[in-house]
């Protein structure tokens, strides 16, 4: 039994080197000096300095992550009314298809959607950039963040809703005090989910950016042409770290959710039943 | 529920922060005024000094977009939706823009630096008088070879390649056009040979070749070649310069028996808003002192004769670059040889593909 669990540890030790390893590999030579990623000459700041000096690119930097906030905070908002109207149908037929076509969206392939967002823009005339990189994205984000937030309201009791409702609480109090507190922290995953898609995702982008309007996944892409830059690096660098603070930011807000939301739950079990 | 309320403002805040320090770094650089230029290019394919030093000189704003393939380039052209005002594409792709009616005449009248392209790079097949576009830069198709791993063999003809020696040892890069226009010149036809014969010859004597090909591979022959992987490589010749970069063991040659050369070009698209400001970006370029600076930056070769003057030595001297007349003369446009016939080099790749164990 002890021996299992050995093989097991190590398999996971080594399955985390081997995802790890690139990027440790790729933020090590962003402090070379030699400007290649064979030797690793001096240490130098140079390609951070060129990063922050390259007006461009820290537009574009901009650009994505204002993309990847507002367009995963607007699936959200949208996914959670559409996770609750799913939960709300009767026919467990109706639920079924509405389930299945919410994971066709997320299985079919990024260039697929891509092209035929490429497409519905320019026959409806809208002008590609921010509002078409916006909008593809919001539409992309959706079904992921209602995978997220779906399984949350299902394992919550009927029970709870129909005893605040007993209680004299109107829908409203209802959605805000009951459900939303106890689907919080699949909100949560969900937005973060959404921004991590948005913040990498190069196929449907490339489709929809227009008119000098580009995000990073882009931008690294066509420059990788040329073999990749060192300040790509030191670029790649920044946003690991700040994916990274964003997984703590989560983490805690994780922690530090769960509590509430099971005291609400309860306060609400426990009024709802009289001894 | 507070807290989510709370959560989702602090998102909106930072976005619009952002947002409204995007449009002050966009507005300081000036890209949100009124005279302005949209350049679609490859990847840092430019110096972005001489982007900046036509700003000044003109007054125009430049938009700078990127993509890494014609086809994609291709797909958004003629999507529409966005306006490209200069785009580079490469000769097939001018081709086929051309038949398509993608592209706008050039007025020559305001390009008087483009005499300064070297009279071979001009009036080629894939635009005969040069009515829609001017050479950007130019390279050829070669062999990128190992000394320390080829035990001498001479590299300056194609039938070096069926050396025995060489087993296991060459990557081909993944292009119908590229292999058997290999084998064509092997035997010393045109790489856009139309005699099915021929064609069959090539296809048999890259089928001896076989025993010697390591792999068939994409752009990731330029990271195997320079990691050694195997010891020599049929590449393009700006691949060739970017692997001798990472690994300067690495030699390249163009065989005398002939071979490919293919050009990047500019091109004003169809629907493009800011034509006079297109030409006189076009005619910047083509100045002998910007395209020096620029070929310093980017490393292919430049078809603008004067600026060889300018540039060093190293550069202009180098022959795996900038070949003599005599192999020159020997280098061939592709052709666009027609969907049947494309198709059947395609075919004909594919057998030979097939063929290798």
């Amino acid at each position: 039994m002890k021996n299992k669990n050995g093989i097991a540890n190590i398999y996971l030790v080594l399955v985390f080197l081997v995802l790890y390893a690139p990027i440790f590999y790729l933020m090590y030579y962003s402090f070379n000096s030699g400007g290649t990623m064979h030797e690793f000459e001096g240490f130098t700041l140079d390609y951070y300095r060129e990063v922050v000096a390259d007006t461009r690119l820290m537009i574009i930097m901009i650009n994505t992550l204002v993309i990847a906030l507002l367009s995963s905070a607007i699936a959200t908002l949208i996914a959670i009314i559409g996770a609750l109207a799913i939960q709300h149908v009767r026919s467990r037929r109706a639920k079924n298809t509405l389930l299945s076509l919410n994971n066709v969206l997320i299985v079919s392939p990024d260039v697929i959607i891509g092209a035929s967002f490429l497409i519905l823009f320019t026959i409806v005339g809208i002008k590609l950039g921010f509002t078409s990189v916006l909008l593809s994205h919001v539409a992309f984000s959706i079904p992921i963040a209602v995978i997220m937030i779906l399984p949350h309201l299902q394992e919550m009791s009927p029970t709870l809703t129909d005893a605040a409702r007993d209680l004299g609480a109107t829908r409203r109090d209802v959605l805000t005090k009951v459900i939303l507190p106890i689907i919080k922290p699949g909100i949560f995953s969900g937005f973060f989910m959404a921004l991590t898609y948005s913040l990498d995702d190069f196929a449907v982008t490339f489709f929809v950016t227009g008119n000098g309007y580009s995000t990073l996944s882009v931008e690294i892409y066509s420059r990788a042409r040329q073999g990749v830059s060192l300040s790509i690096n030191a670029l790649s660098t920044l946003i690991f770290l700040f994916t990274i603070l964003l997984v703590i930011g989560y983490y805690y807000l994780n922690q530090r959710k769960s509590r509430p939301a099971m005291h609400i739950a309860e306060q609400v079990a426990e009024a709802g039943v009289p001894r | 529920m507070k807290q989510l309320v709370n959560t989702f403002l602090a998102i909106l805040i930072v976005a619009f922060g952002l947002m409204f320090l995007a449009s002050r770094l966009n507005s300081a650089e000036g890209y949100s005024g009124g005279n302005t230029l949209t350049i679609y290019n490859w990847g840092d394919y430019i110096d972005p000094e001489l982007l900046e030093q036509f700003q000044e000189e003109t007054g125009i704003t430049v938009i700078y977009q990127t993509f890494d393939s014609n086809e994609a380039m291709l797909t958004k052209v003629e999507q529409g939706g966005t306006v490209f005002d200069v785009v580079v594409p490469s000769d097939y792709a001018i081709a086929k823009m051309r038949e398509e009616n993608l592209l706008l005449p050039l007025d020559h009248s305001k390009l008087p630096n483009l005499a300064n392209i070297g009279s071979k790079f001009m009036d080629l097949s894939f635009d005969p008088g040069n009515l829609y576009s001017v050479p950007y830069f130019w390279g050829t198709v070669g062999i990128i070879y190992n000394p320390e791993m080829t035990e001498g063999i001479d590299f300056s003809s194609w039938n070096s390649l069926w050396d025995k020696r060489l087993d296991n040892n060459i990557f081909l890069v993944d292009g119908a056009r590229e292999v058997m226009g290999m084998a064509l010149n092997s035997l010393h036809y045109s790489v856009n040979d139309r005699n099915e014969e021929h064609l069959q010859e090539a296809l048999a004597k890259l089928n001896r070749l076989s025993p010697n090909v390591k792999a068939i591979v994409g752009d990731e022959i330029k990271m195997l070649l320079a990691n050694e992987e195997a010891a020599v490589g049929i590449v393009w010749s700006g691949d060739a310069s970017e692997i001798m970069d990472e690994n300067d063991k690495l030699d390249y040659v163009v065989p005398e028996e002939g071979s490919n050369i293919w050009f990047d070009n500019m091109v004003i698209p169809r629907g493009a808003a800011n034509i006079e400001g297109a030409h006189e970006f076009i005619n910047f370029m083509l100045r002998p002192d910007v395209a020096a600076q620029n070929t310093e930056y980017v490393g292919y070769s430049t078809p603008n004769v004067p600026a060889l003057d300018l540039l060093p030595e190293d550069i202009s001297g180098d022959e795996r670059f900038y070949p003599p007349a005599e192999i020159t003369d020997r280098l061939e446009v592709y052709d666009n040889l027609g969907k049947r016939m494309l198709a059947h080099y395609n075919e004909l790749f594919l057998k030979f593909k097939m063929n290798k164990k």
